[in-house]
């Protein structure tokens, strides 16, 4: 069988992937964008039904796939396992490069945003003056009616030091493989982290708290050279920039490929894009090898580690309670319900679920002036369920989303694997170093 | 009161629909006989092959340079019917190597330009292509829509004053003295208008057997023409061959796919409009309206595709369906293997050969040379009725393809999503303005093959209640679902205008037509789709539920009346 | 190490939920794990027991029972477990759902046909083809599977004991192509369309069609989330009981089901994965050990004391055909089935066809047996529409087998559970 992945990316034949279609319309009944735009004409269109129509050189995409926000909410709804995500992530690649204007002012506007890592790297290195111009009103103006990126939305703070330059103080893998070590009999088993780049330049803590955490269940954590996962490119249609960057991750991860070393996420959209995106869309050397090993944080001491008895044992000092939503890529991986289980047996910890909603961001697309009412409104539902649930701080483990609770509601988000260390004592505070021995 | 004409033509398929045309263009009074919908015997149970010739090169030459010839004709004439794919004959390792010089010879021979391709230079071509394909040839092979190609030489006879007649069936053929002068018909079985569209018939009422009278009667029934011929009293050696043809549910080819040996049975792929189609076999049979569809032969199709293509081994079909071929033999030549019967057209003056004037039969031939094998038939008619007319089918073209310019024009007007445009457009040729225009709400009827209600609308004012003649034209219900979703919405597009009596019969009867062909898909996703069609027609409509409930009895739950 | 509970339950349409609910209800800790979110908003939302036997209407399910074919699932739980099976689920549904126990309801549909079922939802009980009210039916131009006057002659042409009337009507402010599931949520948020609230434009509408019929029944799109405050409002501002007609797939009473299912779920402290296809087995002395599921690549291990099949029937993937066999792919369960694909199905779409009764065969305790007649494995069960020897669709039965099996295959799991 022919590979669609060998066919040139702007000009795959994807149409075998519609034979499991069905056309019960379960996908369109589950989008988000579809439910407040009423120009969106849903999945099922842009997946299957577009992808059959096209015969020969009629390879034109319809421009709504431009409207779609990859939520791929679709893809965890079909029950008959269409290949969704790789349909719209191909179609959106075919229309970008085929039918987009690359000087057009979505187009222009698309590459900053879905390149964001770029002038992130830029801005991290001054982030006190990043922070103060980030959020100038006169830039901001300037930035929604030049590029269209909303300036109804604050930009996110850069933390004064990077996971990375934290993570290289701290002494690197020989220092997590000591620490592990004193919780750990044997050589330590390695895991590799792939922190992405929200962690790395803005929610250090959560990368803090994974590398305490994995230390003290006695792994050694590797923090290999990485990229970009690929989420807001695949979103934007840009899979060229993709593919560079998760060539630049694979070449970063040779060695954790080649050892079959977990790799560890601890965002649910860079896990997608790893797991199932990148696969699904690129022909790569250690592409499926990577995808088979990567995990979701959490997901690994569960399965691997005793973590569900050692939260049901631990005693925290303080409760607390959480309004919690589940990132629609973590739906795809089976991970809709992971932190409210685990977090269900702890005493004096409450999370209530604020139930299957779409928080509208979306990664980039709320970032977009034309989409932000709609990001709005789809997150609304949410908005309203966090206000009624008890407690007023949120959780999340997607960055964006996390975004969204905040800009709706103005709660402060947490993120369970930073909620879970704390629990169980060996969370990283800013600038504590220190490691709780594992009991027992 | 007998209907008279100069010419009855017996045969709503791709021969007599292009008689009535070319017979009506030269001024001649005819009208045309079809037992079903146009399209519903041979032509509309084919591979939509538009033959480069290539295949015949090295076998038959007369029909090669004849598909050549008429395959340039028809991509003039007909744009709007065919979509110009290439064609590749791929050589296997299994096959012989010096075959592919052979045929590329023989096709120079003829006239066909060709262009050999490394296996390699094949795959750019057809991606999904074996990567064992060691050469291939391409041809000017393409792929032709015959429903849409019949109804446009139809709709041109009608604007040339030809009547055509669907669902009127030949009972007897008068013979009066040495001629035959006429046939009595049974028209528009079933309920209601069914059939007789406005446009097309002012005639009698449904049930009624009309007479009809001509000079000439033209038999064009194809493999039913030897039925039809007994019918005055002659015998005429047809003999119709089967062939099955499996539809996929997406194109796995953009281009026609042949297997490149001397003979052979399930050997080329053709996409057909948002399908492929695998062919075929060859079978001969003793009645071409009654002979076993077998799974095995489907099973064969796949097996010996997907040496060529083999992601058809996993890949989805969507249906199944047997052509019978129209193959007729001289008397005295008693070939055994029905591969072997030549595919050239005959054209039997009953006068000359039997001595019963009147009576022509055209019988033999293929779908690519239907309009030279009408333009010979109308030749010969026009001569036995001293009409001093000139054939012109060969230059002016069919409704649709009459003014291709106006194809890409402000699709953006109608409001369609780019691909449901993109094939309105392509079904409706240049018709797309007049059938789309101004329609304010026009939502996708079908979404498989994005028809929209405005195209089912304008399908049903020409073609009456007739849904499976709405499904030729418009190929609503042709698509994934193969209607399961969408046959109900195509239906309710009858009501007003069709009574509910009318237009639950058709739907019934688009229903039926369905499953036919259906019915030889059901493993895989098919058989999911199958039976969710089936669950829903059951489980939630009960469609198939004819009782008269004491409706007292079914009162569970009721609060009124308790 | 695994994500370990008591009872793993494989598939969460209605069988598998069912499971769970009475598995749960006995004390066990249980698990549902799908390949994807519930795909239960395929059903018309109706639950049906028994409507149909060899093709004849039947007015009582219960009393019907006893004239199933021998390898019918009922048969296997006779009569008594599939009415306390329905008696028990009856208390889940709660409020939004009637019927009752001995009488089948006939209830008219968007194809203007009357379909059989023990229990409808609560927004098309005023509809009910038994009363003898005028009615006038309603659709909106832009969805074209609905058409009112042509379902109102249909209902004519069947003879119903009442005069029915149907039109369409058309709401400006909407898409062309607007699907259901949108249109129930600008119902449940009332949104602003055409600078009206959705429900007074949509009452507006209706009224200016409406000629004093004493109930209105429109497609089931009516809200997601509080169909009965929306038809409320409708039939008093049209002053005449609004009801809901059944549709095919997506089906928005379907999601609801779907909903107040998971809800109760969430009640019974039931633990839910979906997203994760179970693709491996591993077994050993007769028993399941544990199972892999993948999602995005990845294998993840779960275990159980008792498992539960409820993977679904040829829709839902848990009985596949190639082109020679049938088989239940999972678990390997033995599949019967006609040798040849030619005798899979009858030549008209009506039937009597064989797929349909596609899946395995258990004995009383819903194990799945093999040819031999011995349990696949002793701690699996099935449930729902993986079972075969029913024609569900034929006899109304889907509904009625997928609680009644799943029930009992819920209850017995949990008393299985090796303490």
């Amino acid at each position: 069988m022919t590979d669609p992945r060998e066919q040139p990316p702007g000009n795959r034949d994807l149409r075998p992937g519609t034979d499991p279609c069905y056309k019960c319309g379960t996908c369109d009944a589950s989008c988000p964008v579809a439910d407040v735009d009423e120009d969106f004409p849903g999945p099922k269109f842009q997946g299957p039904e577009q992808w059959r129509l096209t015969r020969g050189s009629d390879r034109d995409v319809d421009p709504s796939i431009m409207a779609c926000s990859n939520c791929m909410r679709c893809d965890g709804a079909c029950p008959a396992s269409v290949p969704l995500s790789q349909l719209h992530n191909t179609a959106r690649g075919q229309y970008v490069t085929n039918q987009q204007s690359a000087f057009s002012r979505p187009a222009i506007r698309n590459r900053l945003l879905a390149n964001y890592r770029r002038g992130a790297a830029l801005a991290a290195r001054f982030p006190r003056l990043a922070n103060a111009v980030a959020n100038n009103r006169l830039l901001r103006w300037a930035m929604d009616r030049g590029l269209g990126i909303t300036a109804d939305r604050e930009l996110p703070t850069f933390a004064t030091q990077t996971f990375r330059s934290w993570w290289e103080d701290r002494g690197g893998a020989d220092a997590s493989r000591e620490r592990a070590a004193r919780n750990c009999e044997d050589d330590p088993p390695v895991v590799a982290y792939f922190h992405g780049c929200y962690t790395n330049y803005h929610t250090v803590e959560v990368g803090k708290a994974l590398v305490g955490l994995y230390e003290s269940f006695g792994y050694a954590v590797t923090v290999p050279p990485q990229a970009c996962s690929g989420t807001p490119m695949f979103a934007n249609g840009r899979l060229d920039d993709a593919k560079r960057e998760h060539e630049r991750t694979l070449a970063g991860f040779r060695d954790a490929i080649a050892d079959g070393a977990p790799i560890l996420t601890s965002c649910t959209s860079c896990s997608m894009a790893l797991r199932q995106e990148h696969p699904e869309l690129f022909d790569l050397a250690g592409i499926d090898e990577l995808a088979g090993n990567t995990w979701d944080a959490l997901e690994y001491l569960r399965v691997h580690e005793d973590l569900a008895d050692r939260l049901a044992a631990a005693t925290p000092e303080e409760s607390s309670t959480y309004v919690y939503h589940a990132p629609c890529h973590a739906r795809n991986q089976g991970l809709a319900r992971q932190a409210r289980e685990l977090l269900a047996d702890v005493s004096g910890v409450t999370v209530t679920d604020v139930g299957d909603s779409c928080s509208g961001i979306s990664g980039t697309y709320g970032w977009k002036a034309e989409h932000y009412g709609h990001s709005m409104a789809i997150g609304e539902p949410m908005f309203e369920h966090m206000e009624t649930a008890p407690g007023d701080t949120g959780l999340t483990e997607c960055p964006t989303c996390a975004m969204q609770m905040e800009h709706g509601t103005g709660y402060e988000v947490e993120h369970p694997i930073v909620v879970v260390a704390d629990v169980l004592g060996c969370g990283l505070a800013d600038g504590a170093y220190e490691i709780t021995e594992r009991s027992g | 009161m007998p209907v008279h004409t100069d010419v009855l033509v017996i045969g709503g398929g791709s021969t007599g629909c292009g008689l009535a045309r070319d017979l009506a263009r030269r001024g001649v009074d005819v009208v045309l006989l079809e037992r079903g919908h146009l399209t519903q015997g041979t032509t509309g149970r084919m591979h939509g092959l538009l033959h480069s010739g290539a295949r015949y090169a090295d076998t038959d030459p007369e029909s090669a340079r004849a598909c050549i010839a008429e395959n340039r004709i028809l991509k003039r004439i007909a744009a709007h019917c065919i979509e110009p794919t290439g064609g590749l004959f791929v050589s296997l390792p299994d096959d012989d190597p010096s075959y592919v010089e052979e045929k590329r010879d023989a096709c120079a021979a003829c006239g066909i330009p060709t262009t050999v391709l490394t296996g390699a230079e094949a795959r750019e071509r057809a991606p999904y292509l074996t990567p064992a394909a060691e050469a291939a040839i391409a041809v000017p092979d393409a792929a032709i829509d015959p429903f849409r190609l019949c109804v446009a030489n139809a709709l041109d006879a009608i604007d040339h004053g030809a009547r055509i007649e669907p669902h009127t069936e030949v009972v007897s053929i008068r013979r009066e003295g040495g001629a035959v002068t006429g046939v009595a018909a049974r028209q528009a079985r079933g309920p209601g208008d069914r059939g007789r569209a406005p446009t097309y018939s002012q005639g009698p009422v449904r049930g009624d057997l009309v007479q009809y009278r001509a000079d000439i009667v033209v038999n064009a029934t194809g493999a039913w023409a030897g039925q039809l011929a007994a019918m005055a009293g002659l015998e005429l050696n047809v003999r119709p061959s089967k062939g099955a043809m499996t539809v996929m549910n997406v194109r796995q080819v953009d281009t026609v796919v042949n297997r490149c040996r001397p003979k052979g049975d399930a050997d080329i792929i053709v996409p057909h409009e948002t399908t492929a189609i695998l062919g075929t076999t060859d079978e001969e049979v003793m009645d071409p309206d009654a002979f076993d569809e077998q799974p095995a032969a489907v099973d064969r199709l796949i097996d010996e595709l997907a040496a060529l293509v083999p992601i058809l081994a996993q890949a989805r079909s969507i249906r199944s369906f047997w052509g019978v071929r129209p193959l007729y033999e001289p008397p005295a030549r008693r070939t055994t293997d029905p591969t072997d019967i030549s595919r050239a057209a005959h054209l039997i003056d009953h006068g000359h050969r039997d001595g019963l004037d009147g009576f022509l039969s055209i019988v033999g031939g293929k779908f690519t040379t239907y309009r030279q094998m009408a333009e010979e038939t109308a030749d010969l008619v026009c001569e036995q009725l001293s009409v001093d007319a000139t054939c012109d089918t060969a230059e002016a073209a069919l409704p649709g393809s009459e003014d291709p310019e106006r194809l890409d024009d402000g699709m953006d007007r109608f409001g369609l999503r780019s691909p449901v445009a993109r094939r309105s457009q392509q079904r409706l040729g240049d018709r797309t303005q007049a059938v789309l225009d101004g329609k304010a709400v026009n939502p996708a009827v079908c979404t498989c093959e994005g028809v929209t209600r405005a195209e089912v609308r304008d399908a049903i004012a020409s073609c009456g209640a007739d849904l499976n003649a709405v499904r030729i034209r418009t190929r609503a219900t042709m698509g994934t679902c193969q209607g399961a979703f969408c046959a109900f919405a195509v239906g309710n597009d009858l009501h007003p205008a069709h009574d509910e009596t009318t237009a639950t019969a058709a739907l019934d009867e688009l229903l039926d037509e369905r499953w036919k062909g259906e019915r030889h898909a059901l493993w895989g996703q098919h058989l999911a789709q199958a039976m969710l069609g089936y669950a829903i027609r059951g489980a939630t409509y009960d469609w198939y539920g004819d009782d008269e409930p004491d409706w007292t009895a079914f009162a569970g739950g009721a609060t009124d009346g308790d | 190490m695994a994500i370990e509970d008591d009872v793993l339950v494989i598939g969460g349409g209605l069988a598998g939920m069912t499971a769970a609910l009475a598995a749960a209800a006995a004390g066990s800790s249980v698990r549902v794990v799908s390949k994807a979110e519930s795909s239960l908003g395929h059903a018309s939302g109706l639950l049906d027991v028994l409507g149909r036997i060899d093709g004849e209407l039947v007015s009582d399910p219960y009393r019907a029972i006893a004239r199933v074919d021998t390898d019918h699932p009922y048969a296997m739980l006779g009569t008594d477990r599939v009415r306390q099976a329905m008696d028990w689920f009856d208390g889940i549904l709660g409020d939004a759902y009637t019927g009752d126990s001995h009488t089948n309801a006939l209830v008219p549909t968007i194809a203007g046909t009357v379909t059989p079922t023990a229990r409808y939802p609560r927004t098309m009980a005023a509809g009910l083809a038994s009363d003898d009210r005028s009615t006038l039916l309603v659709d909106i131009d832009r969805m074209p599977a609905v058409d009112a006057p042509l379902a109102a002659a249909r209902l004519e042409a069947a003879g119903v004991p009442f005069s029915v009337r149907g039109a369409s009507i058309t709401m400006p402010g909407l898409a062309t192509d607007i699907t259901r599931s949108h249109f129930a949520r600008l119902v449940d948020r009332n949104e602003t369309i055409a600078d009206e609230p959705i429900r007074d434009q949509l009452a507006a509408a209706i009224a200016s069609v409406h000629d004093g019929e004493a109930r209105i029944g429109f497609p089931a799109v009516l809200g997601l989330e509080q169909p009965a405050v929306v038809i409320d409002y409708l039939s008093a501002a049209l002053d005449a009981d609004v009801f809901e007609l059944p549709t095919d797939p997506p089906s928005v009473p379907g999601e609801r089901l779907t909903r107040l299912l998971e809800a109760a779920l969430d009640d019974a402290g039931v633990r839910m994965t979906a997203g994760v296809p179970i693709v491996d087995v591993n077994a050993a002395d007769g028993r399941v050990r544990d199972v892999r599921g993948t999602h995005a690549n990845t294998s993840v291990p779960y275990r159980a004391d008792q498992y539960i099949l409820a993977t679904g029937g040829l829709v839902g993937g848990g009985v596949v055909a190639d082109r020679s066999t049938v088989h239940e792919p999972l678990f390997g369960c033995h599949v019967s089935q006609p040798a040849d694909r030619a005798d899979w199905y009858a030549d008209t779409p009506a039937g009597p066809h064989a797929f349909p009764r596609f899946g395995v065969h258990t004995d009383h305790e819903m194990r799945p047996l093999e040819a031999d007649g011995m349990p696949t494995f002793v701690n699996l069960r099935a449930a729902g529409a993986v079972i075969g020897g029913a024609d569900f669709p034929a006899q109304h039965a889907g509904s009625g087998i997928s609680i009644a099996t799943g029930w009992h295959a819920g209850r017995r799991a949990a008393e299985a559970i090796d303490r």
